[in-house]
């Protein structure tokens, strides 16, 4: 931690999207290396606003002088949820896995009653934001449609992570499709939610015990010759950053160090030689959306190198703003005002670009500007999957 | 041929490293740009000084002394690097104003003057002696901004504090962009009876469209309106490196945000990849050409040590102002400090003097007898030479 690093120059707080709009958070670097000044272990915490920071990380990829405004602010996030009672919804969305899992198993009944007047009214009991539609449970999960698969060439254990494995499974057959069509050895190992979401919800324990699951049943795949992919870049952002950082787990750098986004794999096997796909023309024009964790993850914009290749498709790659959903975060009712300004000042820089339809990595991204926009949205899997033309196989 | 070999990478996010970037990627080259972070351009006025310490600033550059890197570029290649920004800038919509000949000047926060050579066409009106009558408008809880500075030198100007519901430049700016905010404030001001010839604001007229915000004031209020730079957060500042990085990229460039150099992959006499250190798998990325766009002290290319200074990315040889006494003047506001002169020094084609490499190119702050301080070279400089380094590295490369 290196707060005193920090210059005061506040190019943090210029990238800060929640500072921008809500005027009861001191932005990343007060909450972040000023305030860290202050803080004692031996003390309990009392400034509740930094529950407020939703962990885009953008202070930390702006600041010029290597200090983590947001890493610090985690840990001071853990801390004062450690101290101080938990509310229903921080409960609630520290759980999203187990959640999730049985809402994918009454999928109908559940997606129904979500969708309900007395559900909703629940949800806002409970301190949860109602204003953008929750994503739907898909009553067959990727991890039960799919088992191990036999290829020729590289072995891929993909970590699908609990946005393909429980809404848009989907996705998660295009992917293991994609890599199929490659003659690639596509299998979905054991593993739980990563963590983020208890997380972020101030729920270290419940976090490192996910963490620990995939770390050991990962590592098996690992030692096997298998090389770790994962979609989500949210999921990805953990394993590679958080297991290793905030939450110390052992075995972590061996995860981190075979461990790739998906689309910087493909490109990985375009450069190795591994595959050499011919992709077809997709006519469209397209806003694409950089998901916050994707600009942290440092390994650049490798779905829109994919995109490049595509011919007929036009992409605008638009990095400046935060959809402001963050995951858990802009459904919780102290943030809905936050997220929905966010969201609408990114929908209007996507408006500009006058695209057909909007791509990003992120489900949780895709679900706040769609819900917003009304426009289609995409994941860049679903634009690679299309220009092979793979056929859609049962 | 790999999909992600480059051509060129650029190192540091600047003024110089994104004019040298879209330079090159608008050549057609295939461009990359790393960056550990944002740049000090961020920081700045937006105002772009070529060479402040004169009243021409050609004039300016001409006299300086023979060691100056900015003698390695033509003059009409100065001019071409400006009229290109120019260029740029009227496409992204925030033209600038101004002429190469003759410098302008423009209020400061504080009430004071400041040289430069062209200006966002937001400071257009900014006045040109004390004796301007202004109204000043500033925003209830703004700590960044104090009128009482500007009206004890411009005794003729007076000031209205207007509450815009948010007490921070960007908070502010951002409300700007919204049509009903506007319509209020502009509802307020016309009820101001404001007599005064001009009026002066913060620099907080919205995040990208502030000269069509300010043409809007201009036209309800029926006199010049301008913006008084600030303190970072610095919004002119920011809408430059913003227009510049959506220009790099729109010539088809690529930006690696976060990814700060911390090795190089060398053989022979050529530098291979730069790495940057990850939790996971080492990333590095390839070019056949390497441009140094990496900064001062401040910006992060330089490191001064105990007894030597340190150029952070190659460890290239960098020129040292004498012993380390004499580095520093006794009056800290002296923009005559020896460490001024600390830098890369270059040859004609911008490649490091005495370099072990033959593919590395070097342009702005970095430079050593650049004194950006004392000379007033500031982001014209880095302009000039990005052009002049690129342009060198494209000769190279072909």
């Amino acid at each position: 931690m290196k707060s005193e690093h920090c210059i005061r120059c506040t190019i943090c707080v210029e990238n800060c999207p929640v500072f921008r709009v809500n005027p009861d958070y001191p932005g990343p670097k007060q909450a972040g290396p000023d305030a860290q000044r202050f803080r004692s272990s031996r003390e309990k915490s009392v400034d509740e606003w930094v529950l407020l920071c939703s962990q885009c990380k953008r202070c930390e990829m702006a600041c010029p002088s290597g200090v983590n405004p947001a890493e610090m602010i985690l840990r001071a996030q853990q801390k004062y949820s450690l101290e101080h009672p938990r509310k229903a919804a921080h409960l609630l969305f520290a759980n999203n896995y187990y959640i999730s899992r049985l809402g994918s198993l009454t999928a109908p009944l559940a997606n129904s009653f979500a969708a309900t007047k007395i559900g909703k009214r629940i949800f806002q009991r409970m301190g949860i934001s109602t204003k953008i539609p929750f994503p739907k449970f898909s009553f067959k999960t990727l991890r039960e449609q799919k088992r191990a698969h036999g290829g020729k060439n590289r072995k891929v254990a993909l970590f699908c992570g609990c946005f393909i494995n429980f809404y848009r499974p989907d996705i998660g057959k295009k992917i293991i499709q994609i890599l199929q069509s490659f003659r690639m050895d596509v299998v979905l190992p054991p593993q739980v939610c990563c963590g983020l979401p208890a997380l972020g919800n101030g729920n270290l324990a419940l976090a490192k015990s996910f963490a620990a699951k995939n770390v050991s049943s990962l590592s098996n795949y690992i030692d096997a010759g298998y090389d770790i992919v994962y979609s989500c870049t949210s999921c990805g952002l953990c394993l590679l950053h958080d297991y290793s950082g905030v939450m110390g787990i052992p075995g972590a750098k061996k995860l981190a160090e075979n461990c790739y986004d998906l689309h910087e794999y493909l490109l990985k096997m375009i450069t190795e030689q591994e595959m050499k796909p011919e992709f077809k023309e997709v006519k469209q024009s397209l806003a694409y959306h950089i998901p916050c964790h994707l600009r942290a993850l440092k390994i650049g914009y490798p779905a829109a190198s994919l995109m490049k290749l595509i011919p007929g498709l036009t992409t605008r790659i638009l990095d400046d703003a935060c959809c402001g959903l963050s995951g858990s975060y802009g459904f919780k009712k102290t943030n809905e005002t936050t997220a929905q300004q966010l969201g609408e000042r990114a929908v209007s820089l996507i408006r500009q670009t006058n695209a057909e339809a909007i791509v990003a990595d992120c489900g949780s991204c895709r679900m706040q500007l769609g819900g917003l926009s009304g426009m289609e949205t995409l994941d860049p899997v679903e634009i690679l999957w299309k220009s092979l033309q793979i056929q859609n196989r049962k | 041929m790999s999909v992600i070999e480059y051509d060129v990478i650029v190192i540091g996010a600047g003024v110089a490293g994104l004019t040298a970037g879209a330079f090159l990627a608008g050549k057609g080259l295939k461009v990359a740009l790393v960056t550990s972070g944002e740049p000090t351009a961020c920081l700045s006025t937006g105002c772009i000084d070529v060479c402040a310490q004169a009243k021409n600033p050609l004039q300016g550059i001409e006299n300086l002394p023979d060691e100056h890197p900015y003698h390695f570029v033509p003059p009409p290649m100065i001019h071409q690097a400006l009229s290109d920004f120019q260029q740029i800038m009227t496409n992204r919509m925030l033209p600038y104003t101004g002429l190469l000949q003759e410098n302008s000047l423009v209020l400061s926060a504080i009430g004071a003057f400041k040289t430069t050579c062209l200006l966002p066409v937001t400071m257009q009106a900014s006045p040109k002696s004390d004796d301007e009558k202004i109204h000043i408008v500033t925003f209830a809880g703004l700590k960044d901004f104090y009128p009482g500075y500007i009206i004890s030198r411009l005794k003729k100007s007076s000031f209205s504090t207007y509450d815009a519901g948010v007490s921070t430049t960007m908070g502010i700016a951002a409300n700007f962009e919204k049509e009903s905010f506007l319509e209020a404030f502009l509802l307020w001001m016309e009820k101001l009876g404001i007599r005064e010839d001009k009026i002066a604001v913060p620099a907080v007229l919205g995040l990208e469209s502030a000269p069509v915000i300010l043409q809007k004031i201009e036209n309800r209020l029926e006199r010049p309106v301008f913006e008084i730079p600030t303190i970072p957060p610095s919004m002119p500042g920011r809408r430059l490196f913003n227009a510049l990085k959506d220009h790099f990229r729109h010539q088809g460039g690529d930006i690696y945000w976060n990814w700060p150099v911390s090795g190089v992959e060398k053989t022979g006499r050529l530098i291979e990849a730069v790495i940057t250190e990850s939790p996971g798998a080492p990333n590095s990325i390839n070019a056949r050409a390497f441009l140094l766009a990496s900064g001062s002290f401040v910006g992060g290319g330089l490191l001064a040590l105990r007894r030597t200074i340190v150029e952070k990315i190659f460890d290239l040889p960098v020129f040292v102002p004498g012993q380390r006494e004499t580095w520093f003047n006794q009056d800290y506001f002296s923009a005559d400090h020896g460490i001024g002169r600390a830098g890369i020094a270059v040859d004609s084609s911008f490649r490091p003097a005495d370099c072990r490499w033959d593919n590395i190119f070097v342009c702005g702050a970095i430079l050593a007898h650049t004194e950006a301080l004392k000379n007033g070279c500031g982001h014209g400089f880095a302009m000039a030479t990005g052009q002049a380094a690129a342009l060198s590295c494209l000769e190279y490369l072909q």
